[in-house]
């Protein structure tokens, strides 16, 4: 059943060519001269495009269980490799563009991003909790390092500090509620715990282990109350690392969250596309009220920020609330959506990075008086950044409306009203901030009226982000069906 | 009280662990409640200040401290660990054959890859 290790290589080749590339960028580091070239971020869009191809050319099928059970191949955790690779793909231009990397070394920046992602591949396959820890903390690392890349800044010191002692605390908590786990069950695959606790009694134990990994994984996805670090970590570390923190980690935490707590403490009902509860432990409501309050905390604060980096933080917060919301309806279609939305929702971030990158090359700044006349300033930067930021908010005919869609009808679809009415509302708080910077863009008369360059790879680049965000608001067919096709094929 | 000692199933194998739970946690806190309570308090200057061996202090406590000390001791623990490996690897060299070698060969490279890089960045000289 569980391939051995030598059959498993074959399925392992986007891990070998991010592995591959972090160890050509050392290399690369050490005989060159000129460690500030481009090189290494020429060399990182390889790697990561190639990751991409060879992600593309295994597929899952109907998904194999790897590595004596450690980690799966199959269509879920292609999805999210695809899915991270690409955002690293973007965020590896970004970094390029970027004046805070501008003078520095930076090949470490690279190695660090890559080794976040191979966690991130790592994260989203990982079926066994001791693998699972080891992931997460492959994400975590580098993470806090790109965090503080800008040495001898004091916001980026303070970022890595807070997002290291976070961190720390949260995956202690975490791997507590594992070991609880392990030695109520025996066992350290996900798929036997399951089979443990849909057959064992244990309520109390189970209830307590579950709130404990909760605690790690919502860290992860930045959901609150586990949310204190992003908001400082997101402002402090260099412009385009914070952008990747925005959907790579999250998205790879929603992953685990998925994999995990629907392997655990649930069971598919074939045939039905819905989930039960194999236990008393009713998770569902514990992460429904976490997300109510995730999104309503993240857009409420969002209001009262000035800084675009920390807005996009909260923003970001309250993104992570919706999309929790497809996580406790215990239905592949409530996955689905929450894939969908993922997808959409790395198009329209980014972009909305991309373009505050762009600016605060030019005005040194990212408050947001510093986006005011930029309508004028750089016209095609400026109707980019209001596309993203209507798409974020949910705006019809923008992706964001579609994702949103997906997710409230499949919330109705099962009956969980109140928590539908409370994203409405909050969609409707989040087009005030939101509304805010474009306001400040078209409709303020900025102090410095001289036009903004925008490179042309920087405006390709929005051109490649913005299109996906106008199409996939009315032909969304194709993406809807792979996020579908790579639920169905969960292996459990 | 009686009756809930009645309760109280005094054979369990764990109960003594329960007694020395108890016991442990009532020192702890009691001990430190004690010592506030009956401890003489003098707040003054020499009190106040930092504790150099009886010695008056001579610099200030917060110096910035080198991390060339760390750094070897990271690469020590890494090299360290690698030997760990290697130990049951050679044992069992013959047994595992040529995938072991290669697999070995693959974990040695990446870690030899990591020591040039320290090399090269200067971890391993003092100055």
């Amino acid at each position: 059943m569980f391939l051995g290790n030598l059959a498993s290589l074959r399925y392992f080749l986007p891990e070998f060519a991010v592995t591959a590339t972090i160890l050509l960028l050392v290399m690369l580091h050490v005989v060159t001269k000129s460690p500030k070239s481009t090189a290494s971020g020429l060399l990182s869009l390889l790697g990561v495009g190639a990751a991409i191809l060879l992600a593309g050319v295994t597929p899952a099928g109907a998904g194999r269980s790897i590595f004596e059970g450690m980690v799966a191949h199959d269509g879920f955790a292609v999805f999210f490799k695809v899915l991270t690779s690409l955002a690293t793909l973007v965020v590896i231009f970004m970094s390029m563009d970027s004046r805070d990397l501008a003078g520095r070394s930076q090949a470490e920046y690279y190695i660090f991003l890559l080794s976040t992602l191979l966690g991130m591949f790592l994260l989203s396959s990982a079926t066994d909790i001791v693998m699972l820890y080891l992931a997460l903390e492959l994400v975590s690392i580098p993470s806090y390092l790109l965090a503080g890349y800008l040495k001898g800044q004091e916001h980026s010191t303070e970022a890595a500090m807070k997002y290291v002692v976070y961190g720390a605390t949260a995956s202690g908590v975490m791997i507590y509620g594992f070991s609880i786990l392990f030695g109520l069950t025996g066992s350290t695959q996900i798929a036997e715990i399951g089979r443990s606790v849909a057959a064992g009694k244990a309520t109390l134990p189970m209830l307590l282990a579950a709130v404990m990994v909760a605690v790690g994984f919502g860290y992860k996805i930045a959901a609150v109350p586990f949310h204190m670090w992003s908001p400082d970590v997101y402002e402090g570390a260099p412009t385009p690392a914070t952008a990747f923190f925005s959907i790579g980690p999250k998205a790879a935490g929603f992953a685990v969250l998925v994999r995990f707590y629907y392997t655990v403490f649930a069971a598919a009902d074939p045939g039905t596309g819905l989930w039960r509860l194999t236990s008393a432990v009713d998770w569902p409501f514990l992460f429904a009220a976490l997300s109510a309050l995730t999104m309503t905390v993240g857009n409420l604060v969002a209001i009262k920020q000035d800084n675009v980096k920390r807005l996009l933080a909260y923003s970001s917060i309250a993104h992570a609330g919706y999309m929790l919301m497809g996580f406790v309806l215990l239905s592949s279609a409530g996955i689905e959506a929450i894939l969908f939305y993922l997808v959409v929702y790395l198009f329209m971030n980014l972009g909305a990075f991309y373009v505050v990158v762009l600016v605060s090359n030019a005005t040194l700044g990212e408050e947001i008086s510093d986006f005011t006349g930029l309508g004028s300033r750089a016209p095609f930067a400026a109707v980019a950044l209001a596309i993203f930021l209507f798409a974020l908010t949910g705006i019809p005919p923008f992706s964001g409306f579609i994702g949103k869609v997906y997710l409230f009808a499949e919330v109705i679809h099962r009956g969980v009203y109140w928590l539908a009415v409370v994203a409405a509302l909050n969609s409707v708080v989040s087009l005030y901030y939101y509304a805010r910077i474009v306001r400040a863009m078209f409709l303020q008369e900025p102090k410095d009226a001289s036009a903004i360059p925008v490179p042309a790879i920087s405006g390709a680049m929005l051109a490649l982000l913005a299109a996906p965000t106008l199409i996939l608001g009315v032909y969304w067919e194709p993406v809807a069906r792979i996020a579908a096709d790579s639920v169905r094929m969960l292996v459990f | 009280m009686a009756g809930f000692l009645a309760t109280v199933d005094f054979s369990n194998p764990y109960f003594p662990v329960l007694i020395l739970l108890v016991i442990a946690l009532a020192m702890a806190v009691g001990f430190v409640l004690l010592s506030q309570a009956l401890g003489p308090k003098r707040y003054d200057r020499i009190k106040y200040g930092v504790y150099e061996c009886g010695v008056d202090p001579l610099t200030p406590a917060a110096v910035r401290v080198s991390v060339k000390f760390y750094l070897l001791a990271i690469l020590f623990i890494l090299f360290d660990l690698e030997v760990t490996f290697l130990y049951p690897w050679a044992v069992l060299f013959r047994s595992l054959g040529i995938f072991g070698f290669i697999e070995m060969a693959v974990f040695v490279g990446i870690l030899l890859v990591g020591l040039i890089y320290a090399w090269k960045k200067g971890a391993l000289e003092w100055q």
